[in-house]
């Protein structure tokens, strides 16, 4: 199936075959998966979200049109399901991201974040992510990790060029403002410590 | 002030590349001189660039097989060799159940060939089988017919034209019965195949230029398009076998590729085709030096015919021109600047 197209191996999904399944999870499931989990920032409901996605495509295969990207209503599919996660459990996703974050490095299934937690430049741009509405996060994450343009994004958001425009520039206000207030907090941070590690360094000793 | 925040709205799309020229030029002349908008360009490159700091995950091995599993589609669980679980009962055969086995299966065969050698011929009437040899098997050496035969998407042919030899393990998928009613003599069946084929050829065959520059033209080849322009690149090299359908086609994809990887081995590919396709490839050349929206395609152009001017292949106003534009434009790249002036310096008066 490798050397099929993306439109010949849905045309057989279409007939009833659901057999290219496999060929189309393994050309697209690291986008989705990556697209889920920049979304919602948890890892365990972009495992979710990635399988929900491509049950969908098996299930709705038809209402595929075949001079349309694959990639691009996959996009669609993923972004709808992320959308729609958020809507119902707003308040409790965003409970379970918090105890995401302060899991124990151990636990397996959550390998991206202990990834996250190694690297600081990564949880500050996942923190900046976490300041933005959907649709802007929804717009500026398919024009920055997965080059889409304007007009593609439109069609997967349904919305208009110039609304993903005034979106990404929101979003960009928003990413900026708050890497910028991290940068400071961490660098009066980092003056604190040193103010603390100064008084380590000379104690004043009371109790001789 | 409007004009500053007019700026400050277009970052975003200069960032992407998707300012229109003119308004790219004059967006960076504003920046240039307004330090509040050089400031604020500074931070929006910055943010875009530290956005650049989140990695892409693996997706766990585990999330396919539980989707496979979902879909119906996941293989059969392998329980390992001798290693049953614990509330398995192994099965020990019994000698016994094998003889009555093997007599059941006497019995099934005896009595279905008998009801196979004795049954009535179904509805339709058996039509004399007609072989005939297959047209586009026949190759120079083995006979001295040549049927035409055409690549297409889908293709309609008489049951009479098609051998009833099947000739390796092709994939058979999607099979459709198309005309199920035999009342007329006649059915159809439906299907898509996919198979190897191997086309040979003169390399200035018209068929063979048309069936490569298909290739490198179309979108959905699974193939890299870059695989498959590096070796027309290696082929189309030589002197003996230029040709401006090979260096159009090339031409194609560097003007409307979406991804720029393909576009630079595009103008990789064309600055290795020989003289006598200059002209196509130069004016290839011209257009994506002045359009193409990412520098590095752009630097790559111009360096290209930088190196055609040396050997003196070109040396046209059309291209005099566009280079001393581009060494005079103030928003191009700094390298696409510097490299359009050398290549105007290296022009023997």
């Amino acid at each position: 199936m490798k050397h099929l197209s993306d439109q010949e191996l849905m045309r057989i999904v279409q007939a009833g075959d659901p057999s290219p399944a496999s060929e189309i999870y393994d050309r697209y499931s690291s986008k989705i998966y990556n697209l889920a989990y920049r979304f919602l920032r948890n890892a365990q409901l972009a495992e979710d979200a990635t399988q929900d996605v491509f049950v969908k495509m098996l299930k709705h295969a038809n209402s595929f049109n075949n001079d349309a990207r694959l990639l691009t209503w996959l996009f669609t599919i993923t972004a709808n399901w992320c959308r729609d996660h958020m809507r119902r459990s707003e308040n409790r996703n965003r409970a379970s991201v918090e105890v995401l974050d302060e899991l124990p490095a151990s636990v397996e299934r959550f390998d991206p974040h202990r990834t996250l937690e190694r690297n600081e430049a990564e949880r500050r741009v996942a923190r900046a992510l976490d300041k933005l509405k959907f649709d802007q996060r929804q717009a500026v994450v398919l024009s920055r990790y997965e080059g889409l343009s304007y007009a593609e994004i439109a069609k997967i958001a349904g919305c208009s060029e110039g609304a993903v425009k005034t979106r990404v520039f929101r979003a960009m206000e928003v990413l900026k403002t708050a890497l910028m207030e991290d940068e400071e907090s961490r660098r009066a941070g980092r003056g604190n410590d040193e103010e603390a590690g100064a008084g380590e360094s000379h104690p004043e000793v009371t109790n001789a | 002030m409007p004009e500053c925040n007019a700026t400050t709205e277009r970052m975003p799309l200069l960032l992407t590349e998707s300012l229109d020229p003119d308004t790219r030029e004059l967006t960076h002349q504003h920046i240039e001189t307004c330090a509040v908008c050089a400031d604020e360009w500074s931070a929006f490159q910055e943010t875009w660039r530290l956005m650049g700091d989140l990695p892409d995950y693996d997706v766990p091995p585990r999330v396919k097989e539980q989707f496979l599993m979902r879909a119906g589609l996941a293989p059969a669980q392998q329980q390992p060799a001798g290693n049953p679980a614990g509330n398995v009962v192994p099965f020990h055969r019994r000698q016994a159940f094998k003889w009555v086995a093997q007599a059941a299966a006497v019995v099934v065969l005896v009595g279905g060939g008998f009801f196979a050698g004795h049954r009535q011929p179904a509805g339709l009437a058996p039509t004399p089988a007609t072989v005939t040899p297959v047209g586009p098997y026949d190759r120079v050496g083995y006979s001295n017919k040549i049927t035409p035969m055409a690549l297409a998407e889908t293709r309609v042919l008489d049951a009479d034209n098609l051998s009833p030899e099947i000739q390796g393990r092709p994939n058979i998928t999607n099979v459709q019965c198309v005309d199920c009613d035999a009342s007329d003599g006649q059915i159809g069946v439906s299907f898509d195949i996919s198979s190897r084929w191997t086309v040979t050829g003169n390399p200035k065959d018209k068929s063979m230029l048309r069936l490569l520059s298909y290739m490198i033209e179309n979108e959905e080849s699974t193939t890299p398009r870059s695989t498959t322009m590096e070796w027309v690149r290696r082929m189309y090299s030589d002197p003996a076998f230029a040709d401006p359908q090979i260096a159009n086609a090339m031409a194609k994809v560097l003007r409307s590729d979406e991804h720029e990887g393909v576009r630079i081995r595009a103008v990789e590919t064309l600055r290795n085709f020989p003289p006598e396709v200059a002209t196509q490839t130069r004016d290839a050349l011209i257009e994506a030096l002045k359009s193409d929206p990412n520098p590095a395609v752009r630097l790559k152009a111009v360096e290209a015919l930088a190196n055609m001017i040396r050997k003196g292949e070109v040396l046209d106003t059309a291209t005099l021109d566009t280079l001393r534009q581009k060494a005079s434009q103030g928003d191009e790249n700094l390298y696409v600047r510097v490299k359009a002036a050398e290549a105007l310096g290296s022009i023997k008066p």
